[in-house]
């Protein structure tokens, strides 16, 4: 099952991605911060699904276990959004 | 089968043991220990309030009483007594022979244990916590605790992380066991009624206690690092209190039903028993649960209604709050509509269940006044929210009550006596209503504080003459369990008419093993046989079968002195760390390194045989500990600076460094429990037992990660988004560079990247490059955190920016150190199994290879947590 150059080609991208995110905060205007913000987490996103999905082999496993960590993420989310919510 | 398991006569078995049912007893005496010590705190406040103004305590001796008796009714009492039943009847009812990991149940009963302990000890270091069970700050922080009650409050913090532990290491083990371990043909929905509420208790338990122990992360914080005049967290000027309230509501509502899950279903269970059928809409009333189970955690801000947060959220969690108070009117109809329907047998268990629903009834509809926000704003900080909590609470105690005398038959073979039970539920009934509706009546006195209006008296005395019988009451059901157990009332399989779970169709108490043979539900129904289980002889006929196929196995391990060795030395270490200072407080973890690098050279050559791995490791380990000592003189002087330090730096730096000893000594111990062959495991098949625990345990880190970063987030918002780093730049913080966040991503990348090698070639057998990717992961993590090290240092020493300079520096600092945590005992987990590969384990046909499986999830979800770091603390 372990494809080692799968996991080698995913590395490569993986570190491609991280110095986008680098070159996007250096290079983008000011105006753009927030053009910035989501595409900068949506790229960690990205490689956050990548780890789990090959590094991790959730790909490989029942589809409930993707479901049993997301649901830890729906926890956070909840936090997160009524928490900031309340004091914006 | 456990023939190592000790009579149970001896001492010993039950210090090694690791059976479910001993550690259910174990949970149920224990628990039934701190309900005496809580119910005679609240006899102490009972006499206080006989008459406005002090009768017996101080400002702080009351402030301690309250507090306490929260805590230990709520985690000590309530909820260990819940499981000790789960503990017993879960395996029981789903048709296994335990749980799926035995020795780290005996952990969570251990570090329950611990937990406990070392909260009463906390009254004798000073005082104990004086902040209500709430800890709401600014109460919690050092700058607002008397200066006497520091030690002790941190302690009672403390108490709190640990018993999280305990609690998290509990619900990875349920899930696993219910999720995997059903005995063939038990489909889900079919699981007894108990058993369902177990499960859906611990899947709230495994969110919502790391929300806890998020929050206790960052009060700890604010205790040793931010003393008597930082901010810290809580103390911080940016919602600091708010978020207190955030982090503990967002635990603390699904915790009420954490609380009253179990007793749900008790009821459930109890009143099928004595109305001899099944439960009218059972499917409804599962459903109703799961929902409620999920709502749970969106209604957490109406008890924050007089915050100060807007009112569109306020308005929002008022809908949700009325909500989810619908799906219970249905469960409680469900249970009077079976009662009505069915034909009631009036016995013990019964009349408590009643009770119960009846409390429940008057303590849910005044909770749905408390629902209303303009209600709220009256209502808060009386006695109508202690009344309402007090009923809903003792509901669920109640009914717990009623199953206690319910399974004593199954549990001790002998039967209680009824008229005494009846006495017992008699007395409980009125006496606690005398106690509790007497505070909706002068629900104007103020909550927390002994003084009232002269007006209130005549109805406060009623009260405390309702405590006496209520609690005088548990000493008839005292007498009554203790002289039964004497009795000649033998019971056999079930002393019920009509019973539908299968803990009825064994013997009472249940053989070791559970079961005569292999129970399998492939045929027909669990639920509802007519009378005690009449599939016996079936049972027997798979016996055989069973036996055979046991044969093949190794046998199962039943004793484990480790989780006892462990834990104690976890509370020695917790008790150290309550009074450590700030300045000594990461030497005994530091040094304990070399010492865990030495135990596992020691342990692993006389394991594996000595190799070349354990003379490294024993060479590196020497020098390393004199490297520590040198630059612990640099700061404090050696030995001078040891012997200056308080008792409590030497108590933690015995307490981890056994600690380390006992965690490798469990590392290397060999603990088989066998998976079963022939078990429903939807929707989990496919993966073993093992794995589908660590996803558990990652989803409950998840949550611990997430409170973290949300509180950034959350302060952040407060401050202005966008003027963050400004206010950092004006505290101190001359620069901050993006790019040792860019490199420690790729470092960490490529130590993922190998560990899936390493991994790859264990599965192809090839053990030199097994132990050599192992080993440059390692070097990744070192890489790591030099990197992480040479960024704190500039900013904490060249720039002065410290713990305490503002919102922006607190969470840096405990974000990313709480994330280099993690990579530390990642690292030694690693030293562990490079010690291990390199003498051949891991790599013979690939099966063993698992083990580097699981250890990569755990690596590449602290990968992942990193990936969401380096954005929030470098680039936006
Ligand atoms: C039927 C649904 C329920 C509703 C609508 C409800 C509503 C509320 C509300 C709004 C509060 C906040 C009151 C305030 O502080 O001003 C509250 C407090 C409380 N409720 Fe409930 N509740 C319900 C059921 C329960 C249950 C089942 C339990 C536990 C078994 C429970 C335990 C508590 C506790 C312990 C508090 C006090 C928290 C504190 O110390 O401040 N409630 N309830
Ligand atoms: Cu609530």
């Amino acid at each position: 099952m372990a494809n080692i150059k799968l996991y080698g080609i995913i590395f490569v991208v993986l570190g491609l991605i991280s110095t986008t995110q680098f070159l996007v905060e250096s290079f983008l205007p000011d105006g753009l911060y927030w053009v910035g913000l989501v595409a900068i987490l949506a790229l960690s996103t990205g490689k956050a699904i990548a780890v789990a999905g090959y590094y991790m082999h959730l790909v490989e496993e029942p589809r409930s276990i993707t479901y049993l960590a997301l649901s830890g993420v729906l926890c956070v989310v909840a936090l997160t959004a009524g928490a900031g919510y309340s004091v914006v | 089968m456990s023939d190592h398991l000790p009579p149970k006569s001896s001492v010993k078995r039950w210090l090694v043991t690791t059976n479910h049912k001993d550690i259910g007893i174990l949970y149920i005496i224990t628990s039934l220990f701190f309900l005496v010590f809580g119910g005679i705190l609240a006899f102490m406040i009972r006499i206080q309030l006989w008459n406005s103004g002090a009768v017996i305590l101080s400002d702080l001796g009351y402030n301690q009483v309250v507090t306490a008796h929260g805590l230990l009714m709520v985690f000590w009492f309530l909820s260990p007594f819940a499981f000790g039943f789960a503990n017993y009847l879960v395996p029981l009812q789903i048709g296994a022979d335990d749980l799926a990991f035995p020795r780290i149940n005996a952990m969570s009963y251990w570090l329950y244990l611990s937990s406990g302990v070392l909260f009463g000890l906390s009254f004798f270091q000073g005082s104990t916590l004086p902040t209500g069970w709430t800890l709401y700050a600014p109460l919690n922080l050092p700058a607002f605790i008397p200066s006497v009650a520091e030690i002790g409050a941190f302690a009672g913090i403390l108490a709190l992380a640990v018993f999280v532990a305990s609690v998290t290491l509990g619900s990875v083990n349920f899930l696993t066991t219910m999720y995997r371990m059903r005995a063939e043909g038990l489909r889900m929905r079919d699981t007894p009624l108990f058993s369902i509420s177990i499960l859906l208790t611990v899947w709230m338990m495994l969110f919502a206690f790391t929300a806890l122990l998020g929050a206790v992360l960052l009060l700890s914080f604010d205790h040793i690092f931010a003393g008597t005049q930082g901010s810290g967290y809580f103390g911080s000027a940016e919602g600091g209190s708010l978020l207190w309230t955030h982090l503990f509501w967002f635990f603390g509502h699904p915790e009420v039903y954490i609380v009253f899950f179990p007793a749900l279903g008790v009821m459930g269970e109890i009143v099928q028993t004595f109305s001899g059928r099944r439960l009218v809409g059972r499917k409804w009333f599962i459903i109703a649960m799961a929902l409620v189970a999920i709502q749970s955690f969106i209604v957490w801000m109406h008890h924050m209604f007089l915050t100060s947060i807007n009112l569109p959220i306020k308005t929002v969690m008022m809908v949700t709050t009325i909500g989810i108070s619908l799906p219970f009117d249905l469960m409680i109809f469900a249970l009077i509509y079976t009662m009505i329907k069915g034909r009631v047998r009036w016995k013990t268990p019964f009349l408590f269940v009643l009770g119960a629903i009846l409390l429940f009834i008057l303590g849910g509809i005044t909770g749905v006044f408390l629902g209303a926000i303009v209600l709220d704003y009256s209502f808060r900080g009386t006695y109508w929210v202690v009344a309402h909590f007090h009923y809903v609470m003792a509901s669920g105690a109640v009914a717990l009550i009623g199953g206690m005398y319910y399974w004593y038959p199954k549990i001790t073979g002998k039967m209680y006596n009824e008229f005494l039970g009846k006495v017992h539920f008699a007395a409980a009934f009125i006496g606690f209503n005398l106690l509790y509706f007497p505070m909706f009546i002068v629900w104007e006195t103020p909550r927390r504080w002994f003084h009232y209006s002269a007006g209130f008296t005549f109805w406060h005395q009623t009260a405390s003459v309702g405590a006496l019988i209520f609690g005088a009451s548990f000493l008839v059901m005292f007498y009554n369990l203790t002289a039964s157990l004497y009795s000649d009332r033998d019971v056999d399989e079930s002393p019920w008419a009509y019973t539908g779970s299968a803990e009825w169709s064994v013997s009472s108490p249940p053989p070791e093993g559970n079961f005569p043979g292999k129970p399998s539900f492939a045929t027909g129904k669990l639920n509802f046989l007519e009378g005690p289980a009449t599939d016996g002889g079936e049972a027997q006929t798979d016996g055989g079968v069973a036996a055979a196929a046991e044969a093949a196995q190794p046998e199962a391990d039943h004793t484990s002195w480790w989780p006892l060795i462990l834990c104690a030395t976890g509370l020695v270490t917790a008790i150290g760390i309550s009074g450590i200072s700030e300045s000594y407080f990461i030497w005994p973890f530091v040094l304990a390194i070399p010492f865990f690098i030495a135990f596992v050279a020691m342990k692993g050559a006389s394991t594996d045989g000595f190799g070349i791995v354990h003379a490294i490791y024993l060479m590196a380990a020497g020098p390393m500990l004199a490297a520590f000592l040198l630059v612990f003189h640099l700061h404090h002087g050696f030995p001078g600076g040891m012997f200056a330090a308080n008792t409590y730096f030497w108590v933690t730096l015995v307490g981890i460094v056994s600690g380390v000893g006992a965690l490798v000594g469990m590392g290397f111990e060999s603990f088989f429990a066998p998976e079963p062959e022939l078990a429903e495991q939807w929707p989990f098949e496919g993966v073993t037992n093992t794995k589908l625990g660590m996803w558990v345990f990652i989803a409950s880190d998840i949550v611990l990660f997430g409170a973290l970063i949300g509180s950034y987030l959350f302060m952040r918002l407060r401050a202005g988004w966008r003027e963050w780093w400004d206010i950092a730049h004006a505290n101190g913080l001359e620069t901050h560079a993006v790019w040792p966040g860019l490199l420690n991503t790729y470092i960490l990348l490529a130590s993922s990247f190998t560990v899936v090698l390493a991994l790859a070639y264990a599965e192809r057998g090839n053990k030199r490059r097994t132990v050599g990717f192992l080993t440059l992961t390692f070097v990744g993590g070192i890489a790591f955190l030099i990197n992480k090290g040479i960024e704190w240092v500039e900013y904490y020493f060249h720039f002065e920016w410290t713990f305490n300079s503002g919102p922006a520096a607190s969470t840096y600092f405990l974000t990313t150190g709480l994330h280099a945590v993690h990579v530390v005992i990642g690292m030694l987990i690693l030293l562990f199994l490079i010690a291990r590969a390199a003498m051949g384990a891991y790599w013979s046909e690939g099966e063993d290879a698992l083990t580097l499986e699981y250890f990569g999830l755990y690596w590449h979800f602290v990968d992942i947590v990193w990936l969401f770091l380096f954005p929030l603390f470098y680039i936006l």
